[in-house]
């Protein structure tokens, strides 16, 4: 069958991951138009993709928008992360509309053939005795609220799929880090200090944003129709990562963890339970489908994106020449 | 005549001088060995698994000072693909840590061992030195992904008698279709020197269509690592331990 012409639609198409994605589609030969809907306007310039700024909770509107659009593929990365953009709460809630009326409204077009989701390896969970490195194949038994989250994307899409008979297929991430990613996990990695457990310091892997884009790219190019781990290669420790990027490490035991949470939030990088099961219990998981399914590996390894973590430039705020306000 | 008599009477005395030197010279080379080898892998990170290179150099420099280990059939693994091998084990004996350290040195490539706990400290300890969660799903990935993974056989509580294979990570190899190495190992709470005999791949029996097929292999396994103990033969120490009527002290 050919790919040629496919109409592609990107939910959350505003966020960094969404708008780097966007701009990968448009220079995917199969691709005929493509169209996202955000919250939030795209982060950089995109030259094809027609954008509809609607907010999660404007059913209505999006069910018109998707629906008039009538996609072949849908790829769905309008999730959003435990403080990372919005508080555990609100962005549990926001997830959860965007989920519901964007997949839905899909199931609702005739063109439908793929539905791709941005889904995460935290749906694995952390409990005592779970896999160092789970696989596709592994119990999803999640253990955080973002854990939780994804695993219900994963389900919505799932039901969403086999009621309609289109295929789907989840992009499950490791935390994604990048130069303009809102991750909590980066945002305490980059604090002057970063704490660590002194008893466990277990190792975590990442994944480049660029990389995750380009692999949620690649599952719906090839049609993904199963789950797949979407890891860089190699795992990294706390005080590993705080040592390379010349941070002071803070070694905690276990009650202290509650202080250095508060404080963390007070100093802007709250630290949600997710990213607390990091720290405590590691964050692994096996990529060794990914070429296998989606044709390709990263590009960048753990190491690396931890480093290019502390080489990104913060950001230096410029007062106005003429205040107006 | 009285010379020879003094030289017998001085033996004991160079050969103690000797013994010191020989062991002082092995334990240096090992470690030598290690720090050599080692300097090729990445420091300062942990690997897919949470091996830490630099712990596992550590570790490995002060096993010389409790273990001596002469590893003996590490010629039939392969240099790249991923294979099980199964150790017979004793009761706090710690043979699938002290083998897969000796046989890591010997094959110039890391080695996973089976066994660890999922418990801080211990657990987290023993990640960075190659262990593995006793779970069938976490060999299998890392066989799958072309690691070399020693696993321990049950205890036996006698001596130089290899105890029950798991099927369950027997047939994890089979799925990652690797092959399964016996091993005989031997050492001594009293002394440091250690034993690790790898013998050939053992081969299934029938061809099976189902899970006898794990089963009958782990038995195989079994069958080998006794034939390997076997041909180990008795233990000596060395010390007039050896005149008491109790075999293989330590052994197996």
């Amino acid at each position: 069958m050919s790919m040629g012409g496919r109409r592609v639609f990107v939910s959350g198409v505003g966020g960094e991951l969404g708008t780097l994605i966007a701009s990968l589609l448009e220079d995917e030969p199969w691709v005929g138009e493509l169209s996202g809907i955000d919250a939030d306007p795209p982060r950089r310039r995109l030259h094809r993709t027609a954008f509809h700024r609607l907010h999660p909770d404007e059913h209505d509107q999006i069910v018109e928008t998707i629906t008039k659009f009538n996609p072949h593929v849908l790829v769905h990365v309008g999730v959003w992360e435990p403080d990372a953009r919005a508080a555990p709460h609100a962005a549990a809630l926001l997830t959860d509309q965007a989920a519901t009326s964007i997949i839905g409204a899909a199931a609702e077009c005739p063109a439908l053939e793929n539905v791709i989701v941005r889904s995460g390896i935290e749906i694995y969970g952390r409990a005592r005795g779970s896999l160092t490195r789970p696989s596709e194949s592994a119990p999803i038994r999640p253990t955080s609220e973002w854990g939780h989250t994804v695993a219900g994307i994963e389900h919505t899409a799932a039901r969403v799929g086999e009621r309609v008979g289109v295929s789907v297929g989840a992009v499950r991430l490791a935390p994604v880090l990048g130069p303009h990613v809102p991750s909590p996990l980066g945002r305490l990695l980059r604090m002057p200090a970063v704490p660590f457990s002194v008893l466990a310091d277990p190792p975590f892997a990442v994944i480049e944003d660029r990389d995750a884009a380009r692999a949620i790219v690649a599952a719906a190019r090839e049609r993904l129709s199963e789950p797949v781990n979407v890891v860089a290669s190699g795992a990294i420790t706390a005080l590993q990562a705080a040592r390379r990027g010349r941070r002071v490490p803070i070694p905690l035991v276990g009650p202290e963890w509650r202080v250095a949470r508060t404080i963390s939030h007070l100093f802007g990088a709250p630290i949600p339970d997710h990213v607390s099961e990091v720290f405590h219990r590691g964050r692994l998981a096996d990529n060794s489908r990914m070429q296998e399914l989606l044709g390709i590996i990263p590009e960048t390894t753990t190491t690396d994106v931890v480093d290019r973590l502390y080489d990104w430039p913060t950001v230096i705020r410029q007062p106005a020449r003429i205040q107006v306000a | 005549m009285s010379s020879s008599l003094g030289r017998v009477i001085n033996f004991p005395a160079r050969r103690g001088t000797e013994l010191a030197t020989d062991a002082m010279s092995r334990a240096t080379s090992g470690i030598n060995a290690t720090a050599t080898r080692l300097t090729a892998e990445h420091m300062g990170t942990v690997d897919d698994w949470g091996r830490d290179p630099r712990l596992v150099q550590v570790i490995t420099t002060l096993s010389h000072f409790r273990w001596s280990v002469a590893v003996g059939g590490e010629e039939h693994l392969k240099r790249r693909k991923g294979a099980l091998i199964v150790v017979n084990a004793r009761r706090f004996a710690l043979a699938p840590i002290f083998s897969a350290l000796a046989i890591s040195e010997a094959v110039d490539r890391p080695v996973r061992f089976v066994g660890r706990p999922d418990t801080a400290p211990i657990g987290s300890l023993s990640r960075r030195i190659g262990g593995l969660l006793d779970h069938p799903d976490e060999v299998a990935g890392a066989l799958s992904a072309g690691e070399l993974v020693v696993m321990g056989a049950e205890h036996d509580p006698r001596l130089r008698e290899a105890g029950i294979v798991d099927h369950a990570h027997v047939g994890a190899a089979m799925l990652a279709s690797v092959p399964v190495f016996p091993a005989a190992t031997s050492s001594n709470p009293m002394g440091r020197d250690a034993r690790v005999e790898i013998g050939p791949a053992t081969r299934p029996g029938r061809k099976r269509r189902g899970p006898l097929a794990e089963l009958e292999l782990a038995d195989r396994v079994r069958a080998d690592i006794q034939l390997l103990l076997d041909e180990m033969g008795e233990l000596r120490t060395g010390t007039p331990l050896d005149w008491l009527p109790i075999t293989a002290i330590g052994g197996s």
